[in-house]
């Protein structure tokens, strides 16, 4: 399918930059500086007008009475709960089928892709409403509780979480690893424990992070099925007071960022190494919640 | 996580075969072969057509029923008149603008970016906007309300200058203020997404056309404009359905008073149904999978004839 050959050549042209494409350096500067300004401005007027009080004085009165409230902390802790549920039932989901592809169905990892694509085609709410319908007859114990997000948020996260940790199989030669494990004696057991996983452990991290950064944002699905997690708590803080509001959001912000920052530094260092031309695709990238 | 799962254990559970024989078929294979095969990939399928494939077909089915379950195509009579007409034609304006914007933005600071022969820069804006376009939601709407909300940053500034944006029809809470709002997270998958095929494209027909003496204005007309056009509609669509789906930023920022598709259905199942409509809701659901379908035709439709050149 993809050719995994290491560009040869590219790395010249680059250095040398091209006359052709090459664009003005004001020009460069300006569309880059313009960029930068409109991505940084809203962080800066975050923290501005979190700690403002009245009469334009300084104060971090948004943060202590926030962190003093016990729905900021069961709210968080609600949500850390389904992250966990989530990312917990998407690897169990993911390892055994990414695996069984690449192994003895090579020829449909692609179908199994597309497949993994599909949730992008149903809109969060459109989904919400489709569960409402069909099943509300389920037992209380799931359609209830808050078990049905961390169901639903699977199939939601799927298209980000499959395509990185298929991405990891891939750059593994997965067939001579099993048939050399099976031929010193070992089992699934045993090949899965101490071969298979602790070479993909960036792919599973890398899966994890994204499905746990998309249970904690999400908000769509939790607030039309009346769960109070900590996006719709925040919407609620938003309604009374602003700047607790903006306040929280920040910290929000700040702490996805953090771990995304993270797993992007660490698949980008992966691709230049493998330099696959599959680059191309690009729904690699965004969750949208 | 050591997760004790293997393959093999997992051919006792959910043997529900009717999703093997419809997904897992593979033309190459002998007969035999199939079942054996694709056995392992069950779970997966039964998952997914619990939890993705039985809401929204529900969802689909519904649309065309009545209250009393007879067939009817009242819902959709009713999705396309009044308030859920102005909702779609302006979820279509807002999903185009906000998709159009940030394909120029994106593009200008992806030739920017890959023009630059400074690494350093390279990678933080690739990384950059790694983080960026994942960010979406409710905080972004807060940290825009902190910025060019009534009271924020930038609506002070301007005030203080004379020019208060709130007195000449500017209101971060319309449809204009949503498109802004937007570019945080379309800016930076514009970037990403655009990033390969420049590389692709300076690397061999760059030199090409250089070493047989092409002007710039030659090689964008001739070369570089007809091989990007291709991604540049692909990020377009997948720009456009991004802004199509989105619900949080929206709902929180205008608390569900703003016309939009995603925004008048959760309204609907949040309760706020009017005698005769039960299931217009599920119309106005079939309606979005429809717009996402014909999107994601055309993107898949695109993106093979740009595949073809950058392979």
């Amino acid at each position: 399918m993809v050719a995994v050959t290491p560009t040869v050549g590219a790395k010249g042209v680059k250095d040398k930059g091209s006359d052709v494409l090459k664009l003005g350096k004001p020009f460069r500067f300006g569309i880059i500086g313009l960029v930068a300004v409109f991505f940084l401005v809203p962080i800066l007027a975050s923290a501005r007008y979190s700690f403002l009080g009245n009469n334009n004085t300084f104060t971090i009165s948004a943060y202590t009475e926030l962190f003093g409230t016990n729905e900021f902390w069961s709210t968080l802790f609600l949500s850390v709960k389904i992250g966990l549920g989530t990312v917990f039932l998407t690897l169990a989901l993911l390892i055994p089928t990414v695996i069984w592809v690449n192994l003895r169905l090579p020829h449909l990892r692609r179908v199994f892709e597309a497949i993994s694509l599909l949730p992008l085609v149903v809109p969060s709410v459109v989904i919400t409403l489709g569960v409402i319908t069909s099943y509300k007859h389920l037992p209380n114990l799931i359609i209830g509780t808050p078990v049905i997000l961390a169901l639903e948020y699977v199939v939601l996260a799927l298209p980000y979480s499959y395509r990185t940790f298929d991405s990891a199989v891939q750059s593994l030669d997965l067939k001579t690893l099993v048939e050399a494990g099976q031929s010193l004696g070992s089992g699934w057991g045993k090949l899965l424990r101490f071969v298979l996983l602790p070479n993909l452990r960036s792919g599973l991290f890398g899966a994890a992070v994204l499905t746990f950064a998309y249970c904690i944002g999400e908000f769509a699905v939790a607030s039309l099925l009346s769960f109070t997690t900590f996006p719709v708590f925040l919407v609620q803080v938003g309604q009374t007071a602003a700047s607790q509001a903006v306040a929280l959001s920040l910290i929000a912000l700040l702490f996805t960022w953090i771990p995304l920052a993270v797993i992007v530094i660490i698949f980008a260092q992966r691709r230049n190494r493998a330099a696959a031309i599959d680059a191309v695709d690009p729904l690699e990238a965004g969750v949208q919640v | 996580m050591s997760t004790v799962l293997s393959p093999t254990s997992d051919q006792g559970t959910g043997g529900n075969g009717v999703v093997v024989a419809s997904s897992g078929s593979s033309r190459r294979r002998p007969r035999r072969g199939r079942w054996h095969n694709s056995i392992g990939t069950v779970p997966f399928l039964v998952y997914l057509a619990l939890f993705l494939g039985v809401p929204a077909i529900s969802v689909i089915v519904t649309a065309f029923v009545n209250g009393s379950g007879h067939p009817t195509l009242s819902n959709f009579n009713e999705a396309v008149h009044g308030v859920y007409l102005q909702s779609f034609v302006a979820s279509l304006k807002l999903s185009f603008g906000a998709a159009i914007i940030s394909t120029v933005v994106g593009l200008l600071a992806a030739l920017a970016v890959c023009s630059s022969s400074n690494r350093i820069l390279r990678a933080i804006v690739t990384a950059g906007s790694g983080v960026f376009a994942n960010t979406g939601g409710v905080p972004l709407a807060f940290s825009f309300v902190a910025t060019v909300g009534n009271f924020g940053l930038i609506t002070k500034l301007l005030s203080d200058a004379g020019f208060n944006p709130y007195n000449h029809g500017f209101s971060l809470y319309s449809v204009l203020g949503l498109t802004i709002v937007y570019q945080y997270f379309l800016i930076p998958l514009m970037i990403l997404i655009m990033i390969p095929p420049i590389d692709a494209l300076r690397k061999e027909w760059v030199d090409a056309s250089s070493s047989l003496g092409a002007t710039r204005t030659q090689f964008w007309r001739w070369v570089g404009i007809p091989l990007l056009l291709p991604p540049i509609l692909a990020a377009f669509i997948v720009l456009f359905t991004d802004s199509f789906a989105a619900y949080a930023t929206a709902e929180a920022l205008t608390s569900g008073t703003i016309p939009l598709v995603p925004i008048q259905l959760g309204s609907l199942i949040s309760g706020n149904v009017l005698a005769g409509q039960t299931n217009l809701g599920d119309a106005l659901g079939a309606g979005m999978i429809f717009i996402v379908v014909v999107a994601g035709g055309l993107y898949i439709y695109v993106q093979r004839k740009a595949s073809r050149w950058l392979r």
